[in-house]
């Protein structure tokens, strides 16, 4: 039921008083559009507390661009956390907005952004807590529309009985085409499912209740999606791209928390895609082709960025900065000019392989703490296989030069259970760190205080990339390996660490079902799963319980390997890279074949510049 | 002691906490107040420590979810400003609900703001409950001549001594429930927070707290507002 829009922060304020970090429920924020009058009123939504939905980009993108339009509003809200919600029930309070405290139910369209697959039962308690019906079948004409997108959209199916229109691609121009798409239907007076029909119409947006799922023999046995006959919806529904970065606005990222946020600083997205081709990353995969934005965007807007917002840090954001062309520049520019101030640049993530002695000693001058690389796997064969194009000599080279500009700590990124890996790959990982440390205390000095800290992730096969017809490594066989290397690393400087084998069981089981999988979501949200991705908070007990209650067994569905030639369940749904591309991509891989970068060298065949009529977009020559 | 800068000057600011914002941690506040002064174009000195952080003292912290007529912080400018341009500045760049009212240049070394502004006064409105004024006052008489509160914070047991730090307490009825006048001083031990004496009183009951200024007590016994030139 659509609920009265209404200020009612009256409700939740007598509750503040109660819960860990109030801060979380305030709004009033520095740069937040504060005229929301629409009359059109969407609600963008990360279902996960504010300080770590708050900095997300993507979001800041489509609050800015919606509120720039004429008759539409747009305002935020996250999922309160445990101790907020429960008290919002015992208070009968629904789920708010944060603009405006309105009532996220009386919006007309209320959007999720699906930032990763644990984020699925935050959704289900997102919509509840609203008032919202969780499956689409079941809401009222007037109810808000509800759509979702974002990194995880790619395979949305186990959510999608939620879910009325999926955005999948770029946001920018989509989401607004989108509103208006509802709102001129709206004033027309469609029904709901002619308003849905619509919206299947437009560049990008997949409406799950326009598909039947198929299951026949040259599918797994989660199905395919096929249209339904007389929708008109796309038997392939393509990603909207935008075809060069540099038109839209650097410095979107206007609203400055008072709480501490999980990265507290000003981002301008300086790159969008890469075109690496490691080939169990999603991102490299779903977010092609490359577009620089260019050094002469890219400073103006950090310095009117932290003139406005007052941050003391910005950091220069993408899948892989110090790729861009003009990073070195732009980094070596903003350290000369910002330094003085107190302020603080950085770069998300370094690849070994570009990571030269002038990038060490730019980013350096700032602020030595610490330097985290991402080799992946721990022998050469592996980081072929992974198309991870990094050799010993690349980590050798970088780690050098990090511990002459003055580095003490390193942290090392791997994920164990890669496709082909052996007992040998993976001592080859703490063999690896060792040398690391070797190389810090002969350049440093025997008594210096060099560390290195490595971390391994367990390999999740994600949907559009060439692993996505691997299984994931079973639960024991993780374990076995976790104390493999754990007895393999001596030395004392040395940290492991290891992502939990539980959760990442459960992304797996997510990131390969079909529709089917909303049954299992659902059953595990209503035994109080929530908060997945918190540690503190997953319950792999409740998991389990929800899989036998839905005739699964969560290992079975996690390890399973898919035919190369089965249709899939995200098959109806194309970033731009062919599918003939990932086959042979994988074809490669077992074979510890190398794709090149098509940024450095020349077109490798991906399909998405032919496909969505696109290219890459390059600043200047990369080197 | 650090050296200061030749052209470095300090400016003391009082600022409110207010509506909402109330619910501000300690720390969210600093940092919101730094990127204010950010935002405002205040030449500010930085230090030249390992982070570079901006010179600034805060006086002492208020309570989650009490609200201030009284807060002060210390910017040290890099360059001299006129106070009144300083303050138009901040307050511009600043949410209205942390909005400075008053700034003030002070001589460059002055004591540490935080333990010099020791002096405390607070209106707490506690409603809903089963006692009127009398009892109150008589239950904090009580505790005073107990001298060591004890209280848990989180699930640590922590004490504090109402001699040293509770000043005076007058309470009297209103409608619903009793409004407090509290005055409170700092020690080496610690602050008393208005809420924990309301809680060693009452339990817990539904209050709004108001720091309403701060002070310096001096030896002389007299007050010492902060804004007060040559001090």
């Amino acid at each position: 039921m659509r609920l009265a829009r209404e200020d009612r922060f009256g409700d939740i304020e007598p509750l503040l008083g109660l819960v860990e970090k109030p801060s979380r429920y305030l709004d009033h924020e520095w740069g937040v559009c504060e005229d929301q009058d629409g009359p059109f009123h969407t609600c963008l939504i990360y279902a996960d507390v504010y300080e770590v939905g708050q900095p997300n980009l993507g979001l800041a993108i489509l609050y800015d661009e919606l509120n720039a339009q004429q008759g539409f509003s747009c305002e935020r809200a996250y999922l309160p956390w445990v101790d907020m919600a429960d008290l919002m029930r015992e208070h009968g309070v629904p789920m708010l907005s944060l603009e405006t405290s309105s009532p996220v139910a009386s919006f007309d369209i209320v959007g999720f952004t699906l930032a990763h697959e644990l984020v699925c039962t935050n959704v289900l308690e997102a919509l509840d807590l609203a008032g919202i019906a969780l499956r689409s079948d079941e809401r009222d004409e007037d109810d808000p529309l509800v759509i979702a997108g974002g990194p995880s959209a790619w395979n949305c199916e186990p959510l999608a009985p939620a879910l009325d229109a999926v955005l999948l691609g770029d946001g920018e121009g989509a989401l607004v085409e989108m509103a208006r798409c509802v709102r001129d239907a709206r004033d027309e007076g469609l029904s709901r499912g002619q308003i849905l029909l619509r919206l299947a119409q437009l560049d990008g947006v997949y409406v799950p209740s326009l598909y039947d799922v198929v299951v026949d023999k040259t599918s797994t046995r989660w199905g395919y999606a096929v249209p339904k006959e007389g929708t008109g919806a796309p038997a392939m529904v393509r990603k909207h791209c935008i075809p060069d970065l540099a038109s839209t606005d650097p410095a979107v990222q206007r609203i400055v928390p008072y709480m501490s946020v999980v990265q507290d600083r000003f981002a301008v997205e300086v790159l969008r895609g890469c075109a690496r081709g490691c080939r169990f990353c999603q991102a490299g995969m779903t977010y092609r082709p490359v577009r620089e934005r260019p050094f002469e965007q890219v400073v103006p807007a950090v310095r009117e960025g932290l003139r406005t917002s007052g941050f003391d840090e910005c950091a220069l954001t993408s899948l892989s900065t110090t790729d861009h062309s003009q990073c070195a520049r732009m980094v070596r520019t903003l350290n000369e000019e910002l330094a003085s101030a107190g302020v603080r640049v950085s770069i998300p993530s370094q690849r070994l392989d570009s990571f030269g002695v002038e990038m060490a000693t730019a980013v350096g001058s700032s602020r030595k703490a610490g330097l985290t690389f991402a080799p992946e796997a721990g022998s050469q064969r592996l980081r072929d296989v992974i198309n991870k194009n990094v050799t010993e000599r690349d980590l050798e080279f970088a780690v050098t030069n990090a511990f002459k500009s003055g580095y003490r700590r390193m942290k090392l990124y791997f994920m164990m259970g890669l496709p082909t890996e052996t007992d040998e790959d993976l001592l080859g990982i703490p063999r690896l760190a060792e040398d690391v440390l070797r190389m810090g205390r002969e350049i440093l000095g025997p008594r210096a205080k060099v560390s290195v800290s490595i971390s391994v992730a367990v390999f999740v096969p994600k949907c559009h990339t060439p692993f996505q017809w691997a299984g994931q490594l079973p639960l024991e066989e993780v374990h076995r390996r976790q104390q493999l290397m754990l007895h393999a690393a001596t030395d004392r400087a040395l940290r492991v660490s290891y992502h939990g084998s539980w959760p990442s069981l459960v992304e797996g089981v997510l990131s390969k079902m079909g529709r089917a999988g909303f049954d299992l979501i659902l059953a595990a949200w209503r035994l109080g799963c929530r908060f997945d991705a918190w540690s503190d908070q997953f319950d792999f007990d409740a998991w389990n319980q929800a899989a036998a209650e839905v005739g699964l067994n969560l290992e079975d569905v996690a390890c399973e390997t898919f035919d190369l030639e089965a249709r899939l369940p995200w098959d109806h749904t194309s970033p731009g890279v062919s599918k003939g591309y990932l086959q042979r991509e994988w074809r490669r891989a077992m074979s510890a074949e190398v794709t090149p970068d098509c940024t450095f060298t020349s077109c490798t065949g991906c399909g998405v510049c032919p496909s969505l009529g696109v290219s890459n977009v390059l600043a200047g020559e990369r080197a | 002691m650090s050296t200061l800068p030749p052209n470095a000057c300090r400016l003391r600011v009082r600022y409110v906490k207010d509506g909402r914002l109330a619910y501000l941690g300690h720390l969210e506040v600093m940092q919101t107040v730094m990127r204010s002064v950010r935002r405002s174009g205040v030449p500010f000195e930085v230090g030249n420590g390992f982070a570079r952080r901006m010179r600034i003292q805060f006086s002492q912290a208020l309570p989650v979810g009490a609200s201030s007529r009284g807060e002060y912080y210390d910017l040290l400018l890099s360059d001299p400003l006129d106070e009144q341009e300083a303050l138009e500045a901040l307050r511009l760049a600043s949410p209205k609900a942390l909005a400075p009212n008053a700034a003030m240049l002070l001589p460059r070394r002055v004591p540490a703001l935080e333990a010099w502004a020791d002096f405390s006064r607070w209106k707490v409105c506690v409603r809903g409950l089963s006692m009127d004024a009398e009892e109150f006052a008589a239950r904090v008489q009580e505790l005073r001549e107990q001298d060591v509160l004890r209280f848990m914070r989180g699930e640590k047991e922590r004490s504090i001594s109402l001699a040293q730090t509770l000043v005076s307490c007058e309470a009297s009825d209103v409608a619903n429930g009793i409004d407090l006048v509290l005055q409170t001083r700092h020690s080496s031990q610690g602050s008393l927070r208005p809420a924990v004496l309301v809680n060693a009183v009452c339990g817990v009951a539904p209050l709004r707290v108001c720091r309403m200024g701060q002070w310096h007590l001096a030896d002389d016994g007299y007050l010492i507002d902060p804004m007060t030139r040559g001090e």
